[in-house]
């Protein structure tokens, strides 16, 4: 692994650096500046990721919180020039970008519910969440990291119809901001992880739209619930994992740990990546739950199985169970960066997929740490984001699960 | 609907799926090249096409990759396309009498199945004589032979299957095991099988070679006769079978009292017979001493259309009911067949290939019955019989017309081998069924099947060298 970087001078020039560093210190802004981005109001209705979307050089995206009290303390401050935007840090400054508010979110469904309530943007992807329910928490064996959101509990669940669903989504299209739609679903008591829930979901997406599509949710029970997921019609699926060492993941993840069980969740990981194409399969390992040692060796485990690894890191919420969380510092998290990144390339892996993630530092981005130009990755990703490359990715899907499903009829 | 996910290397997939393109596309090209090759000399421009269409047919039956009734759609249209026959006449042959039967016989199956006349008979016969395990195999193999001389040897299996099963299950025979649940199911797929060969109403296939022989000759070939013809045969058969079954899976079961139970059951479910039972039999009793003393006079399509019709009349059956039962595919497929042997036929096509490729060897009849009941019996453990019989018979009634050789005795070499499937469960549905139960598996029954075949094929050169020209056959 690289050695740790002290902080001696400023991360604005490195992009990957100063992603992690604004993710977890957040961005001053102003009123002026907001009214110019057109951002007075927090974006993400869910409240978890409440932030300001910002495209740093590269093209590496950013969500970066902003109207949260802790962000008094950052030393980055977000300016506007002559109708330009600049990241500051003390005397020095790197012009960025910023993503205005997606204009659907202004947008009500016909039965009356605003779309920002269902789709969430982050970088070309939407996600959406079409039943906000988990039953850990009704057995109170949620994970202790989950905010929980306030739909979560006790059976409260919101359910949005399919129509809902396709209005969202129809939507974020047409501003091009459904590339890919994550579609996620919490823990429930069924042996299928809950595809058959959103199989109407995807079916009908797949139907009216030409995008791709990720879903994330917990392992099923057997392995034909993933070949069942891969022939609906979903692209890439992620079964997050979020802990590596087993005993931590019992203690973190008791629902996870206790119903599911860390090795299916391996196996089912494992399984996915001979079903669905490289680097479509992914799980979250948290950085900052458990030792960083712990973390790096989830994701030797996890590479060599040809998944890749997510590595969110844990920003202490209120409402989550884990009241003396302390978050690990720029200095701590960049390695690891650095070496995903490595472990990724050298086990071949396709880091095309998992890109523009605002909210997280991707496998693509590790090159930042590893003074790294990774030409032929950038130029990959950068042709699957035009519209060339997407009409590309989406075909090559399609195609690729023609050739490899086979529907046989059970008479 | 099952899914299943196709894992292996995507070039490996992506070639193994272009070898359905490029195949159509390579018989294509090659039923191009025969065509434009030089018409040799004594074959018609005509016949050298019927032979091109022959061999791409061929190709199709044998390979499978289209369905058989396809295949044979593709041959009637193609006939006439080339030339080869006239629309009208094209089209006159697909409405042959042997289609005709095999509807009827299909719907008066149906019929009888439909009414549980069918099941009834076979738990009757199976309870009163089932009593001892010898005793409960040999009424099962005898029950599907016999059921099998009056019915479709598919459907006798699909309706004894059942029961079958229920008495394997409640002896607690263990599937791939037990040697009695072997027993019990070879001896319902060999029942069939050597029954099936009994009678037209077994398989559409003697129909089928019946009216290919019909098209391509004007020589009939009626119920009574074939039967008479084939008897000795199936008779021996069954004799060899039970013999080679009871001692290649000798029983391993004393006690079959709980399969009795199974049969009481049963019977208790269908109640007592009614009036649907008793007047569909009566049709079918009706139909078959028609088709033994009245066949020649009246055409055993005829017998079968008029039954049929009888049926609907006495509001025995609605059309509803009996659909399941009529295998359009299979009708297509034969009328098909029997277009595409006649157009070989008549084009001179059978005659040329006959006495190009057969050549000098054909001089003895019984030689030419040998090899011809030894390739169709070979081939019919590979393809299915109808394909077998479409494929052969042009050839073997060209060579008889050439050689002097009597075409009908052609067509028993070709047409009762076809029946006579012993090995694989691909080769026969009685096979396959018989091996989806789990209680037996291909090994077990292509171990057993091989000396069935065998000595099939001898007991059916036997019965053609010295029962034949005891009925005043000339060889
Ligand atoms: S599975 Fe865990 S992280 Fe996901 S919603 Fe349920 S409790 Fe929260």
């Amino acid at each position: 692994m690289a050695i740790m970087k002290e902080k001696t001078k400023t991360y604005l020039h490195n992009p990957g650096y100063l992603k992690v560093e604004l993710m977890l210190k957040g961005i001053r802004v102003d009123g002026k500046a907001l009214k110019k981005a057109n951002l007075d109001k927090c974006r993400d209705v869910a409240n978890i990721t409440c932030g300001l979307d910002i495209i740093l050089p590269h093209n590496t995206w950013v969500t970066v919180p902003y109207a949260d009290d802790f962000v008094n303390d950052s030393p980055y401050e977000l300016i506007e020039s002559e109708g330009k935007f600049f990241v500051r840090e003390g005397a020095e400054s790197v012009n960025v970008s910023v993503v205005p508010t997606p204009k659907f979110y202004r947008l009500k469904t016909t039965t009356g519910i605003s779309l920002s309530k269902i789709g969430i943007v982050h970088g070309g992807h939407v996600a959406i969440t079409p039943a906000t329910q988990c039953d850990f928490f009704n057995k109170e064996i949620e994970c202790r990291y989950c905010a929980g959101n306030p739909d979560i509990k006790k059976g409260k669940a919101s359910v949005y119809t399919v129509e809902d669903v396709l209005e969202t989504v129809e939507a974020a299209y047409k501003e091009g901001k459904a590339e890919i739609v994550y579609l996620s679903i919490g823990f429930s008591e069924t042996a299928d992880g809950g595809i058959e829930f959103l199989k109407p979901y995807i079916k009908a997406i797949k139907k009216h739209f030409n995008t791709l599509i990720a879903v994330e949710a917990l392992p099923p029970k057997e392995n034909k619930w993933i070949d069942e997921t891969y022939a609906i019609g979903a692209d890439s699926v992620l079964y997050n994992l979020e802990i590596f060492d087993p005993k931590l993941f019992e203690d973190i993840c008791p629902g996870r740990a206790a119903i599911i069980g860390r090795k299916r969740h391996l196996d089912a990981l494992e399984y996915a990546a001979t079903v669905f194409p490289s680097g479509t399969v992914a799980s979250h390992l948290i950085v900052g739950l458990e030792p960083i040692e712990s973390t790096v060796t989830g994701i030797d485990f996890l590479t060599n199985m040809g998944v890749i690894p997510i590595l969110p890191v844990y920003r202490p919420s209120p409402r989550a169970k884990l009241p003396h969380y302390k978050m690990p510092s720029t200095e701590v998290i960049a390695p690891v960066y650095g070496y995903l990144y490595r472990a990724v390339t050298t086990n071949k892996i396709n880091t095309s997929w998992v890109r523009d993630i605002s909210v997280v530092t991707t496998p693509l981005e590790g090159r930042f740490f590893v003074d790294d130009n990774a030409r032929m990755q950038t130029f990959a990703q950068n042709f699957y984001k035009s519209r060339l490359g997407l009409k590309a990715a989406w075909s090559l899907a399609t195609l690729r699960r023609k050739l490899r499903v086979k529907l046989e009829h059970s008479d | 609907m099952k899914v299943q996910i196709d894992r292996r290397r995507i070039w490996l997939i992506i070639i193994l799926k272009s070898f359905r393109p490029v195949f159509f596309l390579a018989t294509g090209l090659f039923f191009f090249y025969i065509i434009n090759l030089p018409t040799p000399d004594g074959l018609t421009i005509q016949g050298q096409r019927a032979i091109a269409l022959f061999v791409v047919c061929l190709i199709l039956w044998v390979t499978g990759l289209l369905p058989l009734a396809i295949t044979s759609l593709l041959a009637i249209v193609t006939v006439p396309l080339l030339g080869i026959l006239d629309k009208k006449e094209t089209y006159a042959l697909f409405g042959n009498e042997a289609v005709f039967f095999i509807l009827g016989a299909f719907i008066l199956a149906g019929a009888a199945m439909h009414s549980g006349l069918s099941s009834r008979i076979a738990l009757a016969i199976m309870n009163r004589f089932g009593n001892t395990p010898a005793g409960l195999v040999f009424s099962i193999f005898i029950l599907a032979a016999v059921l099998s001389f009056f019915m479709s040897e598919h459907a006798v299996a699909a309706m004894l299957f059942p029961i079958v099963l229920e008495i394997a299950k409640g002896l607690n025979l263990k599937p791939g095991k037990s040697n009695y649940a072997k027993s019990l199911f070879l001896a319902l797929a060999w029942g069939c099988i050597i029954g099936g060969i009994a009678t037209f109403l077994g398989g559409a296939r003697v129909p089928l070679a019946v009216g290919m022989l019909k098209e391509a000759t004007g020589i009939n070939i009626d119920f009574f006769e074939y039967t008479v013809m084939v008897f000795p045969t199936v008779l021996i058969m069954l004799l060899i079978g039970y013999f080679w079954l009871t001692r290649f899976f000798p029983s391993d079961i004393e006690d079959i009292h709980l399969a009795k139970s199974v049969f009481e059951r049963k019977m208790k479910e269908i109640g007592k017979t009614g009036y649907m039972e008793y007047a569909v039999g009566f049709v079918m009793i009706i139909t078959i001493l028609f088709w033994l003393f009245f066949g020649k006079s009246l055409g055993i399509a005829n017998i079968a259309i008029v039954s049929v019709v009888a049926l609907f009349i006495l509001k025995l059956v609605r059309w509803k009911d009996i659909e399941e039962y009529v295998n359009w595919g299979i009708i297509l497929m034969y009328g098909g067949a029997i277009t595409l042997g006649a157009s070989m036929e008549k084009s001179g096509a059978a005659a040329w290939i006959a006495n190009t490729i057969i050549g000098d060897w054909a001089n003895s009849p019984l030689l030419v019955i040998a090899i011809f009941s030894l390739l169709t019996i070979l081939l019919t453990e590979g393809m299915s019989n109808a394909a077998v019989i479409a494929i052969l018979l042009p050839v073997g009634i060209g060579m008889a017309s050439q050689f002097n050789i009597e075409p009908k005795l052609i067509t028993y070499a070709i047409a009762v081998p076809a029946g006579l499937a012993f090995c694989f469960p691909m080769a026969t549905p009685a096979n396959a069924i018989a091996v989806s139960s789990g209680y037996i598996t291909t090994k077990d029954m292509a171990k057993a099947g091989i000396v069935m075949m065998i000595l099939a094929w001898v007991v059916f050169n036997m019965t053609a060298r010295f029962y034949w020209p005891m009925i005043g056959i000339k060889l």
